[in-house]
């Protein structure tokens, strides 16, 4: 036997898994709109219309406004034809979202955000039966904008940021390595830096207190990853070689584009309705490769197809002013799931979803507002064979996230509800 | 202001309410209801040969028996009322081989033409492990010898021959393959017998029939269905329900596609002079430069030699350095002798006798309404490569992941497939619903 036989091992790719998908979008943008199933587009009731739509600057007064989210998420496979459900590692996520904007003039406003619009993570426990495809998957993305909006009429305004991303991603896996002094699986880690550039603009159309209509266009974002480092640990002597100890990836994600459309209205004096469509082009996202900096017959540069399809969500969410000081909100979401059958992985086991949300804001000083939420989601069960790993098996996913947040009015208006 | 915050409180215990009533709603995947289905699993009797026993990288161990098949099986079987497995335990140690030889594990070996150490199996450092002799705590549920035909397994007098089936055996000389089983008195029993009818012989190399019987031949295929037959009889005539495992085409195994049959490559030089030699020995064997069959002997050819070509497979046992630096399957003087190939004309002999068996095989089982296993079939699938939750799997040596270092059984990855592929034909004769194993829990091949 020879060298020649090493080179057949795994000469797979090391990695070559779903990373992103619907359920990487972080629907959690601002605590309001949460509560009204993350509508917004057509709705301009604060600050975080920065994210929604730019161009509703134009109809929110001088404010911050900062929330934060209690993200968590609790998933279980179950493999076919066994007895086997393995429960991921509950994980508890922090998703912050932070807008503040500023009158310059009669027609202009200018603002900044941060927020956090993909997102993922998801662990499993050590042995589980999928730990060749993955054991550990985490992305953090935040993105910067600074944005103008520009009032054309007393009805109609546009407006646009710029987005400065940064992103952070880590994802492990066991190798199917067995070392005859060693009980520790092979293992691979490949973690690294994303940095992108994109931009978000909107038009909003506000033509009485009762109706408003927004649109907006959220760019596609490349994030690409220079400097990742790619770690190889427990590898048995005999194939250290062929695991670099130190060796570096390229790849690049692509963060879809979308198109959100929006409508708001007022049912009677004290309930507003508003209902958002989202078309987000996953498209995009047909593979995704890893390119090494050290190649070796079991380290190859890899492109796996993603084949991802453009997907939709609706949200409807209904806001009652329950008081002067108080309201309420509910709302309902499905989002669709980017992934078809056999590309469902243990890193985003995503399907369709159902969303129930509910929030309320109140009044604690005359400038200050603290805004409440909780979203629920069920991610319906799916069972497929993926066709990459031939992991086979049933995903159920459960989103529970509470939010909490201030808004902030910095100068102060005598009649705080006009803005609604 | 402080009637708003009582309000204020009283939603946000509403919202807290709410947020309650969500954690409460965990994900509910329910596994199956696990089911005996209409076999009845309370003494399950696993009969064998090798494949059945664990053997494993050359030899018999305690650790292959503890990651044989029917073990596993029996693991699956005690949920759903299945009693207990016992196995006729070999100690700890680097196991045997029959021949008190201990099995073999990777290593690092210089091969003669190179100064670099590369991978190679190696005997065991553990050196081999004494057949214990544990007939006293039978009866055995594992009823697994390695090296037994089909054929062999009613016949008393092989418990004498073979140390594997004397080591546990009631009673050596009267004791057979079949008593032993119908000692257990079973409800359910796996049966796979006849790899050895054909493997003995081709593993050998085919040598020349001989009137010795207990010199490898393949086994005629009237007395293979007569011995399963009466087999699979006596196993019945309680009730008792069971899957019967055919022969899978033995020439597709690492053992026999390992070493390439054109592995001497020369120069055009070395060529000539080859050439030369041989005409001067009026031999009409040419060698081109480049890649050349090695040099065989063949009783049809002239001066009994000829070079290999693509349909001969070159035995795993073949001595390497022999080839890279002793002249061997290139010299005149130095063909490979019978026991390192299995020419064109046995491979064929073997997948007829193999085909004929499984023909027997597949009326037993249809007659008996017995679960019928094709590994046959399986072993197809495996040889063009399966992935199984992220490993990927071959009929490849060490590299292929499924085959131990013998080139012929599985390491205990490859017997955990070879168990599931039982529980999906008996879940589907018998309407059971016996979970499968958990692959991933056991080990393929084990690197330094």
């Amino acid at each position: 036997m020879n060298k020649k036989i090493l080179s057949f091992f795994l000469a797979c790719s090391i990695f070559s898994d779903n990373l992103f998908a619907g359920g990487s979008k972080v629907g959690l943008q601002g605590i309001k709109q949460i509560g009204m199933a993350h509508t917004g587009v057509g709705f301009a009731q604060d600050a975080s219309t920065i994210y929604f739509n730019p161009a509703g600057m134009s109809f929110v007064i001088n404010q911050f406004v900062g929330g934060m989210n209690a993200l968590i998420p609790s998933t279980s496979f179950l493999e076919k034809g066994t007895n086997i459900t393995t429960d991921a590692t509950a994980q508890v996520f922090t998703p912050l979202a932070a807008y503040g904007q500023l009158k310059l003039s009669k027609r202009i406003n200018v603002g900044i955000g941060a927020y956090t619009p993909f997102g993922s993570g998801v662990m499993y426990p050590a042995e589980w039966t999928g730990r060749y495809t993955l054991t550990e998957v985490s992305l953090q993305t935040i993105f910067i904008q600074p944005t103008v909006s520009f009032r054309i009429t007393d009805k109609l305004s546009i407006g646009g940021g710029y987005i400065f991303a940064n992103g952070r991603v880590n994802l492990e896996k066991d190798l199917p390595i067995a070392s005859s002094t060693n009980s520790n699986d092979a293992h691979a880690r490949l973690n690294g830096d994303a940095k992108g550039n994109g931009y978000n603009v909107g038009i909003y159309y506000k033509n009485d207190k009762r109706f408003n209509f927004g649109v907006t266009y959220h760019s596609e974002v490349t994030m690409n990853v220079d400097e990742g480092t790619a770690e190889f640990t427990n590898i048995p002597t005999a194939l250290s070689t062929t695991f670099p100890a130190k060796n570096t990836f390229v790849t690049e994600l692509d963060l879809p584009a979308e198109i959100a459309v929006g409508t708001s209205f007022k049912l009677n004096k004290r309930t507003t309705f508003a209902a958002d469509f989202n078309y987000t082009y996953w498209k995009t996202f047909d593979s995704l490769g890893f390119d090494y900096g050290l190649n070796t017959s079991s380290v190859t540069d890899a492109k796996s197809p993603r084949l991802y399809e453009n997907a939709m969500a609706f949200r409807a969410g209904i806001q009652y002013d329950a008081s002067r000081n108080t309201q309420l909100r509910v709302g309902a979401f499905f989002d669709q799931t980017p992934i078809q059958n056999g590309y469902v992985s243990p890193e985003l086991p995503d399907n369709d979803r159902l969303g129930l949300t509910a929030g309320a804001s109140f009044k604690l000083e005359d400038r200050l507002q603290l805004d409440l939420s909780i979203m629920y989601q069920n991610v319906f069960k799916r069972t497929q064979t993926n066709k990459e790993t031939g992991l086979s098996g049933t995903f159920h996913t459960k989103v529970l996230a509470p939010g909490a947040g201030l808004t902030w009015q910095i100068r102060k208006r005598t009649s705080y509800a006009k803005n609604y | 202001m402080i009637s708003n915050y009582e309000k204020m409180k009283k939603y946000i215990l509403q919202i807290a309410g709410i947020g309650l009533l969500f954690s409460a709603c965990k994900t509910n995947l329910e596994p199956q209801l696990i089911s005996s289905g209409e076999a009845n699993f309370s003494r399950f009797v696993a009969v064998g040969n090798s494949l059945a026993s664990g053997y494993s990288d050359g030899a018999l161990t305690l650790e292959g028996q503890k990651n044989s098949y029917p073990k596993m099986l029996a693991e699956q079987f005690a949920l759903a009322g299945g009693g207990v497995f016992k196995v006729p335990y070999m100690n700890e140690g680097g196991g045997n081989d029959g021949s008190n030889n201990a099995g073999r594990v990777l290593g690092f070996v210089t091969p003669c033409n190179s100064s670099i150490p590369s991978l190679s199996p190696i005997l065991n450092p553990k050196g081999s492990t004494p057949l214990n002799n544990v007939a006293a705590q039978g009866p055995y549920n594992l009823v697994a010898v390695p090296g037994i035909r089909a054929i062999d397994a009613n016949w008393n007098l092989y418990s004498l021959l073979n140390p594997f089936l004397n080591r546990f055996v009631q009673t050596p000389g009267t004791s057979t393959l079949l008593s032993e089983a119908m000692r257990i008195n079973p409800t359910f029993f796996t049966l796979w017998l006849g790899n050895n009818d054909v493997l003995g012989y081709a593993t050998e190399g085919a040598p020349a029939a001989s009137a010795n019987p207990l010199v490898p031949a393949i086994s005629d295929d009237v007395a293979v269905k007569v011995a399963l037959t009466t087999f699979v009889d006596s196993l019945t005539k309680f009730g008792a329900k069971g899957a019967i495992a055919n022969v899978p085409d033995v020439t597709s195994v690492p053992y026999f596609t390992t070493v390439p049959w054109n592995s001497v490559i020369l120069t055009q030089g070395k060529a000539d002079t080859l050439n030369q030699l041989y005409a001067s020995l009026s031999l009409p064997i040419t060698w081109t430069a480049g890649a050349n069959g090695l040099l065989i002997v063949d009783s049809t050819q002239p001066g009994f030699l000829r070079k290999a070509i693509d349909k001969d497979l070159i035995l795993l046992t073949t001595p390497g350095d022999s080839i890279r630096c002793g002249g061997w399957g290139v010299l005149p003087d130095k063909p490979l002798i019978d026991r390192y190939v299995l020419d064109k004309d046995e491979v064929t002999l073997v997948q007829l006798a193999t085909s004929n068996y499984n023909k027997s095989i597949a009326e037993l089982a249809a007659a008996k309404n017995l679960a019928l296993v094709d590994m046959n079939a399986y072993m197809r699938t495996i040889t063009s490569g399966i992935v199984y939750n992220g490993i990927t799997m071959n009929a490849k040596f060490i590299s292929g992941g499924a085959f131990s270092l013998d080139g012929v059984h599985p390491n205990p990855r490859g017997y955990a497939l070879i168990a599931n592929e039982f529980i999906r034909s008996i879940n589907a004769k018998y309407k059971s619903s016996i979970p499968y194993v958990e692959l991933t829990k056991y080990k393929g091949v084990l690197f330094p």
